[in-house]
């Protein structure tokens, strides 16, 4: 049996990704993992004081609560899923979450519209990246 | 009767020698004034704008030869300088000066063409009289020089870097202070032109009342934080509207407002912000769709006090406005905007607040309740009371001069000592690179102000508005408000405050501080028309995207502009019925 890694972080264009990943589980019978990063590069924006560790606690319930969404899905289609939340880089993250879990399958969402932060291109690219780097196979769905 | 003739003898007598004893004594105290005299020469340094000019120096070429000079072909020294009202007074110690024949005052100041003043005859015969004189105004012509260049395109570069997030605000505030001073000290040695100030004036610009008193601040708010009260505040406001987001924005809208009038708006958005999209998830609607009403809320709100934004304390240091000041002539203004942003959000949402979502599993509805319970309820009752004490200092602290960086301070270590007695704590909550971006923009926006970029600005918008002050407020509320759409609206109050403040001194009627109050209306009012106008928009957004709402530079523009226009011209409404 497989694992399969599901980077997620919540709102309409994550949703089909994460069907997606679910449906990919139960037709594999793999098992099935979604992928939360806390990243609070976005505290460089601003010029004012802020506590990253506040920063980060609330946006670790965040996560949590988006992760269980999501394993809520999961659980209404007849799959089993557990979630992983990390801190860092999305990218770096995933390929470390890829290694240390030893997924065999990683399910990225297609960029759609104004809600992606990739373009195809690259994310095409950084699916390339994983598969060389952790021998995971990457899906674009 | 020998008697009588003895005294009619001696009688003139003694009165002869009375009057030439006295008249001795009377030669003798004037020789002796005239030898220990010293005349002044007392006058004033201005610009054109009839601004006074600090720091000229004041030299003298007395009968031809340079005044005070080791030797004649030495250049005179500076007898005085131009203090910050522009006056200087040159002391003429009589003894050394002797028979005045010809006098000439030299004033010279980097950045401006050095002027000589001739005395005329009249003012030489006082001045031998020993008399002491009042010099009409000196008026000193700006020269741009190398280093008004530098020091320009300096503070133009840091606005774009910052604009274009090419650099940490810090980073690029430090990297002009490094231009700046490296230009003066390096440059200054090869040409005089590439001068722009000595670093001992460079520190003259930095306000040390508004460092406190955001240090002061971040503490508190830094202790506060941790509490849990946002996130308990964001699950109440779910619980009261009992489903009904029109309801929930409203109160959501309210709270965020008020946090943001109180302690600050970046931290209540940060904290509120992950509450808020899990709440909106909960109800089924999206989450963008209470998160821009609220941070546009906060951004309007904040204006409401003096801590409430950086740009307010700005402003309230510079033009010496108190808690009280804000209080009492802004924050009805503000009140009067939030009510039409409160009903603008309402109209423009409807068809989002309409929709209804499922039902929230029991296991996400206790995740929910958990995040928004209040963390450390003994710290935040203690962090609440001093809190307390403070509004009550910043309030009635006026009437003691206790000045609000004080207040601050007085409560940050309160809350230190009390709340959180740890040093390693203490140093956590500081954020240095903070207080850093705030040190090093006094230094770059007193750079352009040395170099005479300010007043530059000040005369151009002088000539646009004349001496009519409803012009002035409109020009400076509008404009302040689309300028600080696309650039950071702290380093552009900053350099507003010099302009603003000669404005207030010249124009008629403008004494009652109304432009300062206009500023910080357009100023923080403006950051609502663009995404990147406020720190607020930003780390808003950050969050939102990492829950996947992304939101864009148009949707937000869509939405903060019509909010800017109507807050804005209700702000500017206030100022012309408040004032």
């Amino acid at each position: 049996m497989g694992k399969i890694l599901c980077a997620t972080r919540g709102g309409e264009a994550s949703y089909r990704t994460q069907d997606a990943a679910i449906a990919l589980a139960r037709e594999r019978g793999d098992e099935l993992l979604f992928l939360y990063v806390v990243d609070i590069a976005f505290l460089n924006k601003t010029e004012r004081a802020v506590r990253p560790d506040v920063v980060t606690a609330e946006m670790e319930k965040m996560g949590e609560f988006l992760l269980a969404m999501a394993q809520e899905r999961a659980q209404k289609q007849g799959v089993v899923a557990g979630y992983i939340l990390r801190h860092g880089d999305l990218g770096e993250e995933l390929k470390a979450a890829v290694r240390d879990q030893h997924a065999t399958a990683v399910v990225l969402g297609k960029p759609a519209g104004d809600e992606s932060v990739f373009a195809l291109e690259s994310l095409q690219a950084f699916a390339a990246e994983i598969e060389a780097e952790t021998g995971g196979q990457v899906y674009i769905l | 009767m020998k008697q009588n003739v003895i005294l009619r003898r001696l009688l003139p007598a003694l009165l002869s020698l009375g009057l030439a004893l006295a008249l001795w004594y009377g030669l003798s105290l004037t020789v002796a004034y005239t030898e220990g005299r010293q005349v002044s020469l007392t006058g004033r340094v201005i610009d054109r704008h009839g601004e006074p000019v600090r720091g000229a120096k004041v030299s003298l070429v007395l009968n031809g030869h340079p005044f005070g000079a080791g030797a004649a072909n030495e250049p005179a020294p500076p007898l005085a300088e131009s203090q910050r009202d522009g006056t200087f007074v040159v002391d003429l110690p009589a003894e050394e000066v002797g028979a005045i024949e010809a006098l000439v005052l030299e004033i010279s100041r980097p950045h401006f063409k050095s002027l000589q003043w001739e005395a005329g005859d009249d003012e030489i015969a006082r001045l031998n009289r020993g008399e002491s004189l009042r010099l009409p105004d000196m008026e000193l012509s700006r020269r741009m020089t190398v280093g008004f260049w530098v020091a320009t395109l300096t503070f133009v570069a840091i606005l774009v870097l910052i604009a274009l997030e090419k650099l940490h605000n810090t980073m690029a505030a430090l990297l002009g202070v490094a231009i700046i001073l490296g230009t003066t000290f390096v440059g200054g040695a090869v040409s005089p032109d590439l001068f722009i100030f000595d670093f001992e004036r460079a520190l003259e610009y930095v306000d040390f009342n508004v460092i406190f008193l955001v240090m002061g601040m971040m503490i508190v708010i830094g202790v506060i934080e941790e509490t849990g009260i946002f996130q308990w505040l964001a699950y109440q406001s779910y619980r009261l509207s009992g489903g009904r987001a029109w309801l929930l924005v409203t109160i959501l809208m309210l709270i965020t407002s008020v946090a943001s009038a109180l302690l600050d708006n970046v931290t209540t958005m940060l904290l509120m912000t992950p509450m808020t999209i899990q709440i909106a998830l909960a109800m089924g609607i999206t989450p963008l769709s209470l998160l821009i009403p609220e941070v546009l809320a906060s951004n309007v709100g904040g204006i409401s006090t003096l801590i409430g934004t950086p740009t307010n304390i700005l402003i309230g240091s510079y033009a010496g406005l108190s808690f009280n000041d804000f209080l009492t002539k802004l924050t009805p203004g503000v009140l009067l905007a939030q009510v039409a942003l409160t009903v603008y959000v309402l109209i423009r949402y409807r068809k989002q607040f309409l929709v209804r979502g499922g039902e929230l599993s029991e296991a996400l509805l206790n995740r929910l309740r958990e995040s928004g319970r209040i963390t450390r309820p003994a710290k935040l009752r203690k962090a609440g009371l001093i809190f307390g004490v403070m509004l009550l200092l910043f309030i009635l602290g006026e009437r003691v001069h206790l000045v609000p960086a004080v207040t601050a301070i007085l409560g940050a270590v309160a809350m230190l000592l009390w709340v959180t007695p740890d040093i390693e704590s203490m140093l956590k909550v500081v954020d240095w690179t903070t207080l850093m971006f705030f040190i090093s923009l006094f230094i770059v926006v007193g750079s352009i102000q040395e170099v005479g970029l300010i007043s530059i600005i000040t005369g151009v918008i002088g000539r646009l508005v004349g001496s009519n002050l409803t012009m002035a407020i409109l020009v400076l509320v509008w404009s302040a408000a689309i300028l600080s759409g696309v650039i950071a609206n702290i380093p552009f109050t900053a350099a507003m405050l010099p302009v603003v403040g000669s404005l207030t001194r010249t124009i008629p009627g403008a004494s009652n501080q109304v432009l300062f109050y206009g500023l910080s209306i357009g100023s923080a009012m403006g950051g609502n028309s663009s995404l990147i106008g406020a720190s607020a928009n930003l780390v808003t957004a950050g969050i939102a995207e990492r829950a996947g709402y992304r939101i864009t530079y148009v949707e937000f523009f869509k939405i903060g502009m019509p909010a800017m226009i109507i807050t804005v011209a209700i702000g500017t409404l206030w100022l012309f019925i408040r004032f």
